[in-house]
């Protein structure tokens, strides 16, 4: 029945706002009494705090105060929201150390710059083999802080007391996670082939267009505060804010203001610190980092290197996958690093591996979600290395994945079942594909075609979501999901379709924690996934709640009811009809005898739905400066069901020219000492139209058995394959196989040279 | 971001604006203000008092008597548009054409890009290539300087505190093959490498060269090895490698890099785009 909304090109319900300049994000909201907050952050990567001198800094006019660590209260550092003010040492540069409050923005970055601190510098581990070295000096001498409550996070405030500590006991190595399957020695043995390379890709930060912000108003009476943050996961707040600050998650109320861009780097930051604030001195407190800021102190994906040996038979069967991952969390351990073996070795299931995952800390910011976390990198490895190994057999790269890539059924690392899925589906469309056929035939000089596959396994989350009748005839959907990538525009298309009415009948509205049901973070490819299923249930049982009422005025049976334009009929009897608000109102009227339509939807789904995307990029690259350009790429993705085209089809570009600027530009660069050197958009390189390529995107829909219509997770496939693609591009055009990222243009240049030597 | 408290007024004249920056040393001249803005944003410069010049009428106006003559005060979309320009010394036009954006273009000017002597930046190279002159203004009466010792070091010129830059003399150019090519950084725009060629041909031959180079540099320079493999020859290949490796000679002891585009790389991409300019510049 798709006869309303769903499957039909829906413009974002926020998208004439946010063009218009007429969104209201944080940085736009103002509160009587609000203060200004401004960080003043580390120079060093790593030193001893000896002194602050605030003295300066409170005598610029229109300063309320200068918070520091010994204004606020004890918060054990356990993971990076709980970091909050440095106490005696500071463990990367950004780290805060103190929080000018003033009347305005410019008096508060005034003062900012006229607190003095003394600094005892300390020798700092920037690199993930400084931090592995024999002699490195440990970052958390009591141990590696490993989440909520970790004794070892005590290290962050470390005064005397821990100098003798035995760092024979402690490194910064934060966990080793290995898992095999077979006997990846023998296999290797006795492969036909074995490629061997190590690969690295670097920081790379999620650089959404607005900064991260967050304001909070503290309430004297509960001791609670109420929070507007741009932010992915108003209930992650929540909760995060209610532990930091002692009350129960009750007493805090968190708006999830309009988000410009998140991508993985607004699940919860500095959130704890302004609600500290806003206590501490009894006033709404808002802060909105600068761009630099947004660089230096957040929580970009880490810097990773793999070291990769793959074994093959002459027919192309792959047999050993031989891995570790090194990755470099920065001061707190993400445990991305296992993960990322995971995914090496689910893709192409192979009957022997052995994946090392280590995560080492650095004195560097903490590292965080990016899109699709690690996998870039994993299919970076992956796919360059089958590329490679397609190339040394004689056989079609194409042919290659096809023949080892993971069918439903197959086992993940962890041998369970790979559940259905469409990786296979995606590189058949690639085969199809004019641009593929043109690899081998008509390519401009200079010019490379390559493919490349990837996937997420898709996030999965409980949710609920509520659906009211208005008098109007109105149907409102109510959730606590904030709106990003057009969640609530697709929200009002299920909710129109499985109510059966038109989507322009139906108000999605978000509502705060007090109000909305639990919304789990929009993030992992999963909101349309899971909450779209709330909404689709609420939807349902607000129409069932619609018929009930006007079963009863038509003396008829629910079953012989329909809803038609707005109004419900007896099935075939157009001439009697009562519209929807006329219901409503007979629900929502003085000595009605009906209950108001105040439908819930819930679902706890447990099936994940991965998603795969291939694509097919063709560049063009300068032998003389070893620029590449990417002249076309085309995305193939299965989304299951579209339910969204316009929307899916946005997403899936703006992934696309991420894997862009993971393939060709970003990467945030720190000196030897720990500064950055990337702290500006002058510097990193996030791609631009300029860059980008023109995208061609094909949708096919392989339904899911749990989502909504058959519909599963968009949003992290299509940035994964890209690097991938670009690499196997380029070697296709000249022969160089890169393995580092990004592929800039002075590195394709020393391959090229290299290759030619 | 928020700069430094700062006080500002608007100049009456080119007189009062020097005098005004003449009595305070802790004044600066404000043109289109889109170099020093910026750099006051990131409170990279604290001057306390800024004095508008953009809007003297003075400073405006392109004209072409022989030579040409740009108000200090003229935009980069105004030079890049304009006809004379195009007719005396296109490169320029299209030098001006490649700064920043277009709300840069509309707003920055040539005498402000060229005293804030961004050394990644695309105007000074041509000006240095076609030998153009700098008129400046002091209290003391006036002075020329020529461009290619106007640019001294990173951010520094000739000019000194109580001097203002009136307008750009370039000769005529248009009997010229000229070129001006850049590799652009992919985030900023910037020149990683940007080289400007003047080739005055007789048939064939290249009779005489002019060469600039600038971004790979602390300053737009001339690079006078490369005039000299380029001139006398018919810009054949042995000649263009002879050229650009002189050219990799000629500014090595003022090279600039980053971590993403060193020194060397830099250093080896002005060979490429010197062949590239000329190769523009002979359409």
């Amino acid at each position: 029945m798709e006869n309303f909304a769903v499957g039909k090109p829906t413009p974002l319900l926020d998208g004439q706002a946010k063009v218009s300049g007429q969104t209201r994000y944080v940085g736009d909201l103002k509160m009587r009494g609000m203060l200004h907050a401004r960080l003043v952050v580390s120079v060093y990567a790593h030193a001893n705090v000896k002194r602050i001198d605030t003295s300066e800094a409170l005598a610029v006019s229109g300063v309320h105060s200068v918070i520091t660590a010994a204004d606020l209260p004890y918060v054990t550092p356990s993971s990076r929201n709980k970091l909050m003010l440095a106490r005696d040492r500071v463990l990367f540069v950004g780290h805060p150390i103190a929080v000018v409050l003033a009347e305005t923005e410019a008096a508060a970055a005034d003062a900012a710059e006229k607190v003095h601190i003394d600094y005892e510098p300390l020798a700092a581990v920037v690199t993930m083999d400084e931090a592995m070295a024999e002699d490195a000096p440990i970052i958390w001498p009591t141990g590696v802080p490993s989440g909520a409550g970790d004794e070892g996070a005590h290290g962050a405030d470390v005064g005397g007391d821990e100098k003798g500590t035995d760092k024979k006991t402690h490194s910064n190595i934060a966990d080793v996670a290995q898992s095999s399957r077979g006997d990846v020695e023998k296999a290797l043995a006795e492969a036909d082939l074995i490629l061997e390379h190590t690969y690295t890709t670097p920081m790379v930060h999620q650089s959404s267009i607005e900064t991260q912000g967050v304001m909070a108003q503290p309430d004297s009476i509960t001791g609670g505060v109420t929070m507007w943050v741009s932010t992915q996961t108003p209930f992650g707040i929540r909760n995060d804010v209610a532990g930091v600050i002692g009350v129960p998650e009750s007493d805090v109320r968190v708006h999830a203001a309009p988000v410009g861009g998140a991508f993985g780097a607004k699940f919860g930051l500095y959130e704890p610190l302004v609600a500290l604030l806003a206590k501490a001195v009894g006033r709404t407190v808002r802060l909105i980092l600068t761009r630099n800021e947004e660089l230096l102190t957040t929580n970009p994906a880490p810097p990773m290197r793999v070291d990769a040996k793959i074994g093959l038979k002459t027919d192309g069967t792959l047999t050993a996958i031989d891995i570790h991952v090194t990755l470099d969390s920065g001061i707190y351990p993400s445990g991305l690093g296992s993960f990322s073996a995971y995914m090496m070795t689910s893709f192409y299931p192979v009957s022997n591996y052995r994946t090392i995952a280590t995560n080492v800390v650095t004195n560097k910011q903490s590292d965080g979600a990016y899109r699709a976390p690690t996998a870039p990198t994993v299919i970076f490895v992956l796919d360059t290395l089958l590329d490679e190994a397609a190339e040394k057999l004689g056989i079609n790269p194409l042919e290659l994945k096809m023949k080892n890539c993971a069918k439903p059924g197959d086992l993940l690392a962890n041998d369970k079942p790979w559940p259905k899925m469409g990786m296979q589906e995606t590189i058949e469309q690639v085969k199809a594909h004019p641009l593929w056929q043109k690899r081998n035939n008509g390519k401009a000089k200079g010019h490379g075609i390559g493919m490349a596959v990837g996937g997420w396994m898709g996030g999965i989350e409980p949710g609920a979501a509520v659906c009211k009748l208005n008098r109007d005839g109105i149907l409102q959907v109510q959730t606590g999901s904030a709106d990003l990538t057009g969640v609530h525009t697709v929200f009002g298309q299920l909710a129109a379709e499985a109510f059966g009415i038109a989507p322009d009948k139906v108000r999605v509205v978000y509502s705060d924690t007090d109000s909305a049901p639990y919304a789990g973070g929009v993030g992992g490819s999963k909101t349309l996934y899971t909450m779209g299923s709330a909404v689709v249930r609420a939807a349902q049982e607000a129409r069932k709640q619609v018929l009930e009422i006007a079963a009863e005025e038509f003396e008829a049976a629910v079953d012989d009811l329909e809803i038609v334009d707005g109004k419900v009929q007896v099935k075939g009897v157009p001439e009697k009809t009562i519209e929807l608000g006329a219901i409503a109102s007979k629900a929502m009227t003085f000595g009605g005898k009906y209950p108001p339509i105040h439908a819930n939807g819930r679902q706890a789904i447990t099936a994940q739905s991965p998603g795969f995307a291939a694509q097919i990029a063709e560049v063009a690259v300068d032998e003389e400066t070893g620029e590449v350009r990417v002249v076309n790429l085309v995305i193939i993705q299965d989304v299951g069901k579209a339910i969204n085209p316009l929307i899916v089809e946005g997403q899936i570009q703006g992934g696309a020219v991420q894997g862009i600027g993971w393939a060709l530009y970003e990467q945030m660069h720190y000196d030897e000492s720990g500064q950055l050197l990337s702290g500006s958009w002058m510097d990193y390189t996030v791609p631009d139209a300029v860059q980008a390529a023109p995208l061609e995107t094909i949708l096919i829909e392989i339904p899911s058995d749990a989502g909504p219509f058959g519909a599963k997770g968009v949003g992290e496939p299509p940035v994964i394959p890209t690097a991938a693609a670009i690499a196997n591009a380029i070697a296709d055009a000249t022969g160089a196989r890169l393995t580092d990222l990004p592929m800039t243009a002075p590195r394709v240049l020393q391959a090229l040279t290299d290759k030619s030597s | 971001m928020w700069p430094k408290e700062f006080d500002y007024v608007r100049a009456s004249s080119v007189d009062d604006a020097i005098q005004q920056t003449s009595d305070n040393t802790d004044a600066k001249i404000l043109a289109g203000g889109h170099s020093l803005l910026p750099a006051m944003k990131l409170r990279l410069s604290e001057p306390g008092k800024l004095v508008d010049i953009s809007r003297l009428a003075d400073l405006k106006g392109i004209s072409a008597n022989g030579t040409l003559s740009i108000g200090a005060m003229s935009t980069h979309a105004e030079i890049a548009a304009s006809a004379d320009v195009q007719q005396y010394c296109a490169s320029l036009a299209t030098a001006c054409g490649m700064v920043g954006d277009h709300q840069v273009r509309n707003f920055g000017t040539l005498g402000g890009n060229i005293a804030h002597a961004d050394p990644a930046s695309d105007p000074p190279t041509v000006l240095v290539a076609a030998g153009a002159t700098i008129h400046i203004k002091r209290s003391r009466g006036e002075r020329s300087v020529s461009a290619e010792d106007f640019f001294i070091d990173l951010f520094t010129t000739d000019l000194e505190d109580g001097e203002v830059i009136t307008r750009i003399e370039v000769p005529n150019l248009s009997g010229h093959k000229a070129a001006y090519v850049k590799m652009p950084h992919p985030a900023s725009r910037y020149a990683i490498v940007g080289v400007a060629v003047i080739l005055e041909m007789d048939g064939d031959t290249c009779k005489s060269a002019r060469v600039a180079v600038g971004g790979a540099t602390v300053s737009a320079m001339r690079a006078s090895g490369a005039e000299s493999a380029l001139s006398g020859s018919s810009l054949d290949d042995a000649a263009l490698n002879a050229a650009a490796s002189a050219v990799q000679s000629d500014i090595s002891d003022a090279l600039m890099g980053d971590v993403s585009y060193p020194e060397s790389y830099r250093q080896a991409m002005s060979g490429v785009y010197l062949k590239r300019a000329v190769k523009a510049a002979l359409g």
